[in-house]
């Protein structure tokens, strides 16, 4: 019996979805309503948006390395994409299309620096963060930008079915390529493989420089259309986008058992884990809790999870060492 | 290294290599960090004073070595711990927490300045202890041991203020901000000038500066060679979260209230000043290696190129955008000082 | 059919000759022993073979074409492939993915073929009569089944000439075994493998030809082992003494010890050292790679714990955990790594030698000058010569030889009573060699004890007065040193090699 649980427990999603399931429980069973409709909704609603911001983490996480302008790559391009939409008349899908570029054009220059200069992806980020960041309020002068399609505001705003937003449906097409890259394609093992062993990585001639572009591109690219996501849920051009994704994106796929010097991430663990802030920040709203808690806890849930992992590896160690 | 080397490990600098011909200790300042970027800042404030009528005025002096005061205390605090190779995201945290702590006792408590200045800069200590604990004990990085502690610093805080500012303070509070010596100079930047002489002579002078460079630069020597590396890298963390305080109780003289926005979302605006003061300034990234003098002149340059530009007029967030890039260069030119002493085989 | 030809290669860095006119005949379906002492230059070949160094003469030809791979990459993709002591692979993939690494998809956003990687893999696992599902993960296997992956994936890239690194040193005696019978499968197809190895016994069950280095030179080239007694090989590997020792064996210390270890166990593997050393006495620890005496000096030092046993300082029973305690204690450790653990090299002479007295020399309220420190410290460095043109300059600018007197200065400015010096001369010039011989000679004259750590036999015999011998964590003998090289030298490798039954305590 408890090889079995020892086995599933080697998955990284069953833990945290197993917290999800006992916080739902325990959180509507003190408060009905939050079993309601329309709360369904707007928990869905972010988690959608969290999940592709996680995910964008994810991938650089997965590297080896982190990513600090996640959130000015989002915002700057949730800005021009109502920018463009409201100066220039482009109709909303190409805009999405130009916002998408831009992320990912933005993800890819920031990835080729930090490759090709050697300098950590800390200091490099954090000079992207501010460049863009800077770019961002001189476009906007700190003041949204207000013409966003009708289009656009429903999908942000608008049910598929029952209480599943639209926004789900990105969310949903992007996890599982997100899973499908990491998994099944080329590009997607190699990150895996750089991250996990660099070494190794290069000596069977895996393109180090390359793979570190692709990873950044992706996630400028999943940035741009979680900002883009946000503009719809909004309904306004928002330069403050992104301002707050920075510890989220790291908490997410922490829980969901990435670790953090690469080579190892779980998608499905960071949906769990992302659920999870979810629900908590829900809570502490429902309960009149003061929200600036949801910080706290995230802070210590990092530390939690970084200590759980830690122990997770170390007992694969031990139990590899008395073979 | 354990003993799994199976032949010497002979590089190609060895034996029978004379020792390097010191350059002249003149060559030397000259072609060093700080004369480099005092000569910049000479030419910018030059540039500036030319062409602009207002840049020169005695209030627009003021406040710029006011401003330079303040980011070169938070410069400092950063640059304590990068000596010992580490990182501090929550110095903005710290800072703020420090500076709300201030604004309770002195405007709630009715504590006298004498001893809520003091309590302040002791809570930001030991806000710092916490991180450098956790840090030595769990053996975590220190970029997520503070990213984590950011988030957990503020978050209390804000919950135990109920993100209230504090704009009552006691009148001294605003005057102390104001306040200039001689007639000219800021008080505040007065104090960190002093602050910095200070710093500049324990890390000369005493012995717990030279074990925290010394476990910087290798800290595996360091521990072989009997210095108590955990208690070090607590120190560290412990002196940047009181500097920190002080930056924040600075920033609270200057603006006159304690405000829990003070430093962003999570204290996060400081991040940038912090790290571009010490990197601008020769403190290397990777430990070891620290100039008080170029964090101070690290940050008197980027405050000058602000105040330069804000008053052109240029957009406070364009300014952000070239803050970033010079924060690229500033590294850049750090990768290349380690490259050139890697090459000598010096780290 | 030589698979690969090494002739006549010299290497020289600055100030040592590491390999001069070597030469060695890998023949394809043969195992080849590559045998020799630490500092022989068997690492030095063997990086010059896959393109980590480049030889200063001589060539190296591969079926019969020169060949000069620029790095471990081009060398592997040419057919040389190398399996080192430490593991190479991506522990989350599985063990197929390892495998076909560098052949994953044909484009970034191809999609990897599970089933052709599985497929591929298997056949090379047949081979390795390795019976493992390919899409295990790594991370599950053991480190034997894990080397023999990295083996497949050697054979995979079609490698003709196979090198391997001490392939046995984390193995059990069982895991070597089918390490042996792959081995010889593999041999059978015509593959050459090369096997770095200083367990004799093994070189002599599996291996076929043997080349032996010493001192940088052949002492021999590929001979058949047929023809060879393991005393043979031995006395190739040590060589006849033709230094005669200038120094007279030194009568015993009357004193106590100063510092005992009973029955001493740690976490690092050691189980019941017993061993002891007088002040004014030299106890020397030899062993071959892997022994664990860096480890033990470590762990003595509080770097690991102690799990059984009594250690005694002066006498007193101690329990030591951390370096700045033994410190305290009058013990100090000159680390084999000088560059990165013995130096700040990025720190100044004087930074560097007063860094065991900075906390006995501050002031009540932590200030220290440094015309203090150079005050102490001054006398020392004089004393031993070290060539620096101010005490100011970086030591990472000085000679190797300098920076090993500075790295041992510290300990004596400090005034300890029981040195430990890990593998002083390694990577140093013959004149600061000896001087630091003469060195450690007069420490021990004027009362302090030292322990020895070397695996340089010449320098083992020419200044220890006593001698442990430490083999897998244990000590397995004690010689007593009259400075005959050739009996000192073949007792030792005897309780190395196991010919001499472990004497009774090290005592």
């Amino acid at each position: 019996m408890s090889a079995t649980v020892n086995r599933l427990f080697d998955n990284d999603w069953v833990g945290p979805a197993l917290v999800c399931l006992i916080a739902i429980a325990g959180i509507s069973w003190l408060q009905p309503s939050f079993l309601s409709s329309f709360n369904i909704f707007v928990l869905l609603s972010a988690i959608a948006v969290n999940m592709v911001v996680a995910l964008g983490q994810l991938v650089i996480i997965a590297l080896g390395q982190m990513n600090l302008a996640l959130g000015a790559f989002g915002g700057l391009v949730a800005i021009s994409f109502v920018a463009i939409m409201e100066l220039y008349g482009v109709p909303p899908m190409a805009a999405v299309a130009i916002g998408l570029a831009i992320g990912t054009a933005a993800g890819a220059a920031t990835g080729f620096v930090i490759a090709r200069t050697g300098i950590s992806a800390f200091i490099i980020t954090l000079a992207a963060l501010q460049i863009f960041k800077g770019i961002n309020l001189g476009i906007t002068e700190a003041q949204p930008f207000y013409g966003v399609p009708q289009v656009v505001k429903d999908f942000g705003n608008l049910a598929v079915i029952g209480p599943i937003p639209w926004l789900v449906v990105p969310m949903v097409i992007v996890s599982v390529g997100m899973w499908y890259l990491l998994n099944r394609l080329r590009i997607g093992r190699y990150i895996l493989a750089v991250g996990g062993n660099p070494t190794a990585a290069e000596l069977s001639g895996i393109n180090v420089t390359g793979t570190t572009i692709w990873a950044f591109a992706i996630s400028g690219g999943l940035a741009a259309i979680a900002g883009m996501m946000l503009v719809a849920r909004l309904q306004i051009g928002q330069p403050t986008i992104g301002d707050d994704w920075l510890i989220s994106s790291f908490a997410a796929p922490v829980i969901g058992g990435a670790v953090l010097a690469g080579g190892h991430v779980s998608v499905a663990g960071t949906f769990f884990g992302v659920v999870i802030i979810a629900i908590i920040t829900q809570a502490l709203v429902l309960f009149a809790i003061d929200p600036f808690v949801v910080q706290i806890v995230l802070g210590a849930l990092i530390l939690w999870a970084v200590g759980i992992n830690r122990f997770r590896e170390i007992r694969v160690a031990r139990h590899n060492e008395a073979r | 290294m354990t003993d799994t080397t199976t032949s010497p490990d002979i590089d190609a600098r060895d034996e029978l290599m004379p020792a390097r011909r010191r350059s002249s200790r003149l060559l030397r300042l000259l072609l060093s960090n700080e004369f480099g970027l005092a000569v910049m800042i000479a030419i910018a404030f030059t540039a500036f004073a030319t062409t602009l009528p207002g840049f020169t005025s005695p209030f627009s002096l003021f406040t710029i070595g006011r401003q330079i005061g303040i980011d070169t205390m938070i410069g400092l605090a950063m640059m304590a711990v990068i000596v010992t190779g580490g990182l501090d995201l929550s110095v903005g945290a710290i800072g703020v927490c420090a500076a709300m702590v201030f604004g309770w006792l002195a405007q709630s408590m009715g504590v006298p300045l004498a001893l809520a200045v003091p309590a302040a800069i002791l809570f930001g200590g030991l806000l710092g202890f916490i991180n450098g604990y956790a840090v030595v004990r769990s053996g975590v990085h220190s970029f997520i041991i503070t990213l984590a502690s950011m988030s957990i610093f503020f978050g209390v805080m804000i919950f135990l203020s109920k993100a209230q500012s504090f704009n009552a303070l006691p009148p001294e509070v605003t005057s102390l901000g104001k306040m200039r010596i001689f007639g000219k100079v800021s008080l505040l930047l007065v104090i960190t000038l002093v602050v910095c002489v200070a710093l500049s002579a324990f890390y000369r002078f005493t012995t717990l500066g030279r074990q925290m460079l010394a476990t910087g630069a290798n800290a595996r020597a360091a521990e072989l060679s009997g210095i108590r590396t955990g208690r070090i890298i607590t120190a560290c963390h412990m002196l940047a979260g009181a500097l920190a305080a002080l930056a924040g109780l600075m920033l609270t003289a200057r603006t006159g209230a304690a405000v829990p926005s003070m430093a962003g979302h999570l204290g996060q605006d400081w991040l940038l000043p912090a790290f571009l003061a010490p990197v601008l300034g020769g403190t290397l990234l990777s430990g070891g290696r620290v100039s008080v003098a170029g964090t101070l002149l690290g940050a008197a340059f980027v405050t000058i190129m602000t105040s330069g530009l804000l008053l052109m007029r240029v957009g406070e967030f364009w300014i952000l955008a070239c803050l970033g890039l010079i924060l690229l260069l500033a590294v850049l030119t750090d990768r290349l000082r380690q490259k050139m002493l890697r090459a000598r085989g010096l780290i | 059919m030589t698979a690969l030809q090494v002739s006549h290669v010299s290497k020289s860095f600055p100030g040592v000759k590491a390999l001069d006119d070597v030469s060695m005949t890998l023949a394809g379906g043969s195992v080849h022993a590559l045998l020799g002492e630490n500092g022989a230059g068997k690492s030095t070949l063997i990086k010059i073979m896959t393109g980590i160094h480049r030889a200063d003469r001589g060539e190296i030809t591969m079926d019969g074409r020169p060949t000069r791979f620029a790095n471990p990459r081009q060398a592997a993709a040419g057919g040389l492939g190398v399996v080192h002591q430490e593991r190479n692979l991506v522990t989350r993939f599985s063990v197929a993915e390892n495998i076909m690494l560098d052949r994953l998809g044909s484009h970034s956003l191809s999609r990897v073929d599970y089933a052709v990687l599985a497929e591929e893999a298997r056949h090379w696992l047949a081979q390795l009569d390795l019976d493992i599902d390919p899409m295990t993960p790594v991370s599950r296997l053991s480190v034997a089944q894990m080397q023999l992956v990295e083996i497949g994936k050697a054979l995979s890239l079609k490698s003709r000439v196979l090198l391997l690194d001490e392939p046995t040193a984390s193995l059990t005696p069982s895991e070597a075994q089918v390490l042996f019978r792959t081995l010889r499968k593999l041999r059978d197809e015509g593959v050459a493998i090369g096997f770095v190895s200083h367990k004799l016994e093994e070189v002599f069950e599996i291996c076929d030809t043997v080349t032996v280095l010493r001192d940088g030179r052949n002492a021999c080239d590929s001979a058949p082992l047929k023809a060879l007694t393991r005393d043979d090989v031995v006395k190739m590997m040590i060589g006849r003494a033709e230094r005669i020792s200038r120094r007279a064996p030194r009568p015993q210390p009357a004193a106590a010890p100063f510092f005992e270890l009973q029955n001493y166990s740690s976490a690092a593997g050691h189980e019941d050292i017993s061993l002891w050393v007088r002040p004014g006495e030299i106890l020397g620890l030899y062993g071959l790679v892997g022994a664990g005496r860096s480890e033990l000096a470590k762990a003595v030092l509080g770097l690991a714990s102690q799990t059984g046993g009594t250690i005694y300082v002066a006498g007193t029973p101690r329990r030591i955990g951390s370096v700045s305690e033994a410190l305290s204690l009058g013990i100090g450790y000159v680390s084999e790594d000088r560059k990165g653990e013995g130096l700040v090299l990025l720190h100044s002479v004087l930074d560097n030698a007063g860094i065991t007295l900075w906390e006995q020399l501050s002031t009540a309220l932590g200030f220290l000058r440094d015309a203090t420190v150079a005050a102490r410290v001054g006398p020392v460095l004089k004393k031993l010569e070290v060539k620096t043109p101010s005490l100011d300059q970086t030591i990472g600018n000085l000679s190797g030889g300098n920076q090993q007197k500075v790295s041992v200065a510290k300990w004596i400015a400090a005034g300890v009573r029981l040195l430990i010096i890990d593998e002083p001369s390694v990577g140093i010039d013959i004149k600061t060699k000896a001087y630091l011989h003469d060195l450690i000679h007069e420490l021990a004259e004027q009362g302090t004890a030292v322990l020895l750590i070397t695996s340089d036999l010449t320098e083992m015999v020419d200044v220890a007065d006593r001698i442990a011998v430490m083999d897998d964590h244990r000590i397995r003998g004690l010689v007593e040193n009259d400075r005959n090289y050739e009996r000192v030298s073949t007792a030792i490798m005897g309780f190395i090699h196991g010919r001499t039954a472990p004497a009774a305590q090290a005592g």
